[in-house]
């Protein structure tokens, strides 16, 4: 198994705004009386499910950083 | 900018534009989120917010499409249940009118959530609720026997009837497997359905909840309440049974009660002879 550094899995994440962020803003821009169809809000469902799951992914990396045992501060960890 | 221009949006923002009021609520809503637009999780608290109303008004135009079109109510001005918007509060009013109770009871705090509901179960809850026999329908009553061992049902029927237990044979400790029957007779069919609403196993929810119990939690979708509509509406046939039993306990209750005493021992009426098939 290719073991990855903690920069190398850091950098291979995908450089995309949480979609969850970019339909909230689309949806507060929304005309005022304008009401979701049915299609839409299935596939606002689906947006919103992907951005739960990012943020359910980036909270279990931020669990492993968390878990890591201390290191004295002369000592580079790995990966940096 | 010139007079004109000045005087043209003037008057389109008075006569034009309705609901000067949400564009307002909606600007101000705007400005919280662009202050903290930049959190996911915030983002996804929002989206959940907003889909949760945007089912609602979905389901609003299903069931309701002509009053959604003539309605005058704010999409985000709170209404009368201070979680939701005036919108969502007039689709619970017109389930409540047309549907089914829902706003009574427990749904009647301002404060109430609505993102499921509970509804209120219409059959005695022989659980946990104090009974009041004479508060009940007879045929209700003398259908306990088969329920509860208290001396309290008896002596109610005898003050009422002059019924003894003693007149009668004995009760089995369990239903025979017909009374349960899905298909009954003209005269076995009556005295099923008062045993299934005592039961609570007529799977109708209105019949069968009780208030004891973990409340079971309805979703707003189109199928769950068109389902309830209906459920309500039948469980009217359960309580128009109990007025025509009623009828005949007061026209023969030793009768009435030996009926229900065979049916319940073994499954058919003793000399009847459509209730053995």
């Amino acid at each position: 198994m290719k073991h990855e550094s903690p920069f190398e899995i850091l950098a291979a994440e995908p450089e995309t705004i949480n979609p969850a962020i970019l339909l909230a803003d689309t949806l507060m821009r929304r005309k005022a009386a304008h009401v979701l169809t049915v299609e839409e809000i299935i596939d606002a469902e689906k947006v919103l499910e992907a951005g739960t799951d990012e943020i359910r992914t980036v909270e279990r990396h931020k669990a492993v950083f968390v878990k890591t045992a201390p290191a004295s501060g002369s000592r580079i960890p790995v990966g940096f | 900018m010139s007079e004109c221009t000045l005087s043209a949006s003037f008057v389109e923002t008075l006569f034009f534009r309705k609901s000067f009021g949400d564009r307002l609520l909606r600007s101000l809503e705007y400005v919280g989120f662009k202050a903290r637009s930049h959190n996911a999780v915030n983002a996804c608290e929002l989206l959940n917010r907003v889909l949760s109303e945007q089912k609602k008004y979905a389901l609003f135009r299903e069931l309701f499409q002509e009053e959604w079109n003539g309605s005058k109510t704010s999409l985000y001005r709170a209404g009368r249940y201070t979680q939701y918007s005036e919108r969502a509060c007039e689709l619970f009013e017109l389930v409540h009118e047309h549907c089914f109770p829902l706003l009574d009871y427990w749904n009647d705090d301002p404060e109430a959530e609505f993102e499921r509901f509970a509804i209120m179960p219409l059959n005695f809850d022989l659980c946990c609720e104090d009974i009041d026999l004479e508060s009940m329908r007879v045929s209700y009553v003398a259908g306990l026997i088969f329920y509860f061992q208290e001396a309290d049902i008896w002596d109610f029927l005898f003050q009422k009837y002059g019924l003894s237990q003693d007149e009668f044979a004995p009760v089995a400790n369990r239903a025979h497997p017909g009374v349960w029957k899905a298909r009954q007779g003209r005269k076995t069919k009556p005295l099923s359905m008062l045993f299934r609403l005592i039961d609570h196993s007529t799977g109708n929810p209105w019949l069968d909840l009780t208030y004891c119990e973990n409340a079971e939690m309805f979703e707003w979708d189109k199928k769950t309440i068109e389902e309830l509509t209906r459920d309500h509406h039948d469980a009217g046939n359960y309580f128009k049974n109990l007025e025509q039993l009623d009828e005949r306990m007061d026209a023969d209750p030793k009768g009435f009660v030996s009926e229900l005493i065979s049916f319940w021992n073994n499954g058919r009426i003793d000399g009847l002879q459509e209730a053995q098939n």
